[in-house]
């Protein structure tokens, strides 16, 4: 119910760089300048994924965040939206045949992928905008419809 | 004792990086840090790749020093197979590199604003720092990554009407961060905040063989490797430079590094108009061996190859800048009195962890693995 009617203009990012080259980290932090104003659209930065309703994903993922990042999405509270920012997290990108698992997808459940090395900021704000409230207010639906179940 | 660890996803973190700070009360005493979260192996991948497919590696080291990457790593390739590039490429090449600086050492004072909680200022700094990007999509085509070297030159031209609108923008620019830097420079708080913070002092710098603008803030103007680049003597170039060594001069040397960056981009542009010709000369490359270093924003970048005849890169070596950076942090946290200074004190080196991650083991279950092997 929360996030189903408030939450949809107040969503919380959680940025884990997975092993990316940092170019689209730093693109997520000129999101924050006034000219984008990411705040403006009531989504807020804040790097806690216990809080958080979205994770960004940036970067391949290396050997050493495979299960790190499994528990960092454990840890963010359902219903939440992974979001796959730059070619790199779609795919591996450039360092496919380096000391990489691959893409996002591979150990986590993906629900948009932004391409480009790296997107431009108005992108990411845009891509966030499109699938989070909509998903999170769905899948909350869904939640409750699953513990109205359990309950009769 | 106790400890807190920082990270390795954290509020003021850029990048994956653990800290853990061991506390007396409240003073930090020590700092044990914990890296290889973003270890990629870019130098593997590049073994036995064409320099102009390297090349696209090597920019991918780091994201917010992309352009200096690339051209340590066109440039050794110049030095190593003689290659005399044009005098139009090389203008170009510190213009696109002193714009990059610029960028770069705006947001690092961004981040320092935001973690000595001075919104406003890091919000100030976000804004212009968009005009220089502007510039930057101008000339090569994209904000970040830009690849605009190529070995035995650069890719693109600019011409009459982008060297005005440079010439504009950069009067703007400088207007305004003039007036940034002396909101910094005069206010009270973050003076309290940051002066007699994290002093690393001068006999300390040997021995943590700290690079870059940390070591130009407690007075070793040699260290700036710009004074022995060709071009930049050409230019007159002058280094910045302080004796205090604290948190606020580290900062004030960034923030002077800007405006002589702008001057270094106004004269770069009167003598490139002045040159005619190509700007990309075709490159046959000899093999052998070269090391070359460059002034990253951060501090030196040393790039050490090999390669064959034909361009195939054989061994390769990169040496950047925060290792040494991070080891002076522990000297820095004799002076700072509590766990928010420690925070301030490490966001104001400047660390660039995916610059920094060269090579890693990975133990797992008190095994260690060797990298390469794809987990189970
Ligand atoms: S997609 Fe490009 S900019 Fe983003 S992390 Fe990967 S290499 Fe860097």
């Amino acid at each position: 119910m929360i996030k189903e009617l408030f939450r949809k203009r107040s969503i919380h990012v959680c940025v884990v760089n997975t092993g990316g080259c940092n170019g689209c980290d730093i693109e997520i932090v000129s999101c924050l300048s006034p000219r984008y104003d990411i705040e403006q659209y009531g989504i807020y930065v804040h790097n806690n994924p216990r809080e958080a309703d979205v994770l960004l994903i940036t970067g391949p993922v290396t050997l050493q965040w495979a299960e790190r990042l499994k528990e960092i999405y454990e840890k963010t509270p359902e219903p939440k939206v992974v979001v796959a920012v730059g070619a790199c997290a779609l795919s591996g990108g450039i360092f496919k045949e380096g000391h990489v698992i691959g893409g996002v997808h591979k150990v986590i459940p993906v629900d948009a992928k932004i391409p480009g090395c790296p997107p431009r900021p108005s992108e990411i704000i845009e891509t966030i905008l499109k699938v989070a409230p909509k998903a999170i207010a769905m899948r909350e639906k869904l939640i409750k419809e699953k513990m109205e179940k359990n309950e009769v | 004792m106790s400890t807190v660890p920082i990270g390795p996803i954290h509020p003021v973190l850029k990048e994956p990086l653990r800290i853990k700070l061991v506390l007396d009360g409240e003073k930090p005493v020590d700092a044990e840090i914990e890296m290889g979260y973003v270890h990629r192996g870019i130098e593997k991948i590049m073994e036995g790749k064409h320099c102009h497919k390297g090349i696209h590696l090597a920019e991918r080291v780091c994201g917010i020093c992309s352009y200096i990457h690339t051209m340590t790593f066109a440039e050794c390739i110049e030095h190593i197979s003689k290659i005399e590039i044009p005098d139009k490429a090389r203008y170009l090449r510190v213009i696109t590199c002193e714009l990059e600086r610029i960028h770069s050492h705006l947001i690092a004072s961004a981040v320092y604003n935001l973690s000595i909680e001075h919104e406003t200022l890091a919000m100030w700094l976000l804004n212009v720092r968009e005009i220089v990007m502007d510039l930057m999509e101008m000339i090569s085509g994209n904000r970040i990554n830009m690849s605009y070297n190529v070995i035995g030159g650069v890719r693109r031209d600019i011409n009459r009407e982008m060297m005005d609108e440079i010439y504009k923008k950069l009067d703007e620019f400088e207007e305004e961060i003039k007036n940034i830097i002396e909101v910094f420079e005069t206010g009270p708080l973050i003076a309290l905040r940051s002066k007699d913070i994290g002093i690393l002092p001068y006999h300390e710098v040997m021995r943590t063989r700290a690079v870059g603008p940390v070591c130009r803030a407690s007075g070793l103007p040699e260290s700036d490797w710009r004074l022995r680049h060709a071009t930049y003597q050409e230019l007159d170039f002058k280094p910045v430079w302080r004796t205090e060594g604290d948190n606020f001069a580290r900062m004030m040397v960034r923030h002077e590094e800007v405006l002589e960056s702008v001057r270094l981009i106004r004269k770069a542009l009167e003598y490139y108009e002045e040159c005619s010709g190509d700007i990309r000369v075709k490159a046959e490359i000899k093999g052998g061996k070269g090391v070359w270093k460059n002034e990253a924003h951060r501090g030196e970048v040393t790039y050490k190859m090999e390669i064959t005849d034909g361009g195939i890169i054989k061994r390769i070596m990169i040496r950047t800048p925060t290792v040494m950076n991070l080891e002076a942090y522990k000297y820095m946290l004799k002076t700072c009195p509590t766990v928010a200074d420690a925070v301030s004190t490490y966001t104001s080196i400047d660390p660039c962890i995916s610059c920094t991650e060269r090579s890693i083991y990975i133990v797992k279950d008190g095994k260690e693995i060797p990298v390469g092997v794809k987990h189970p």
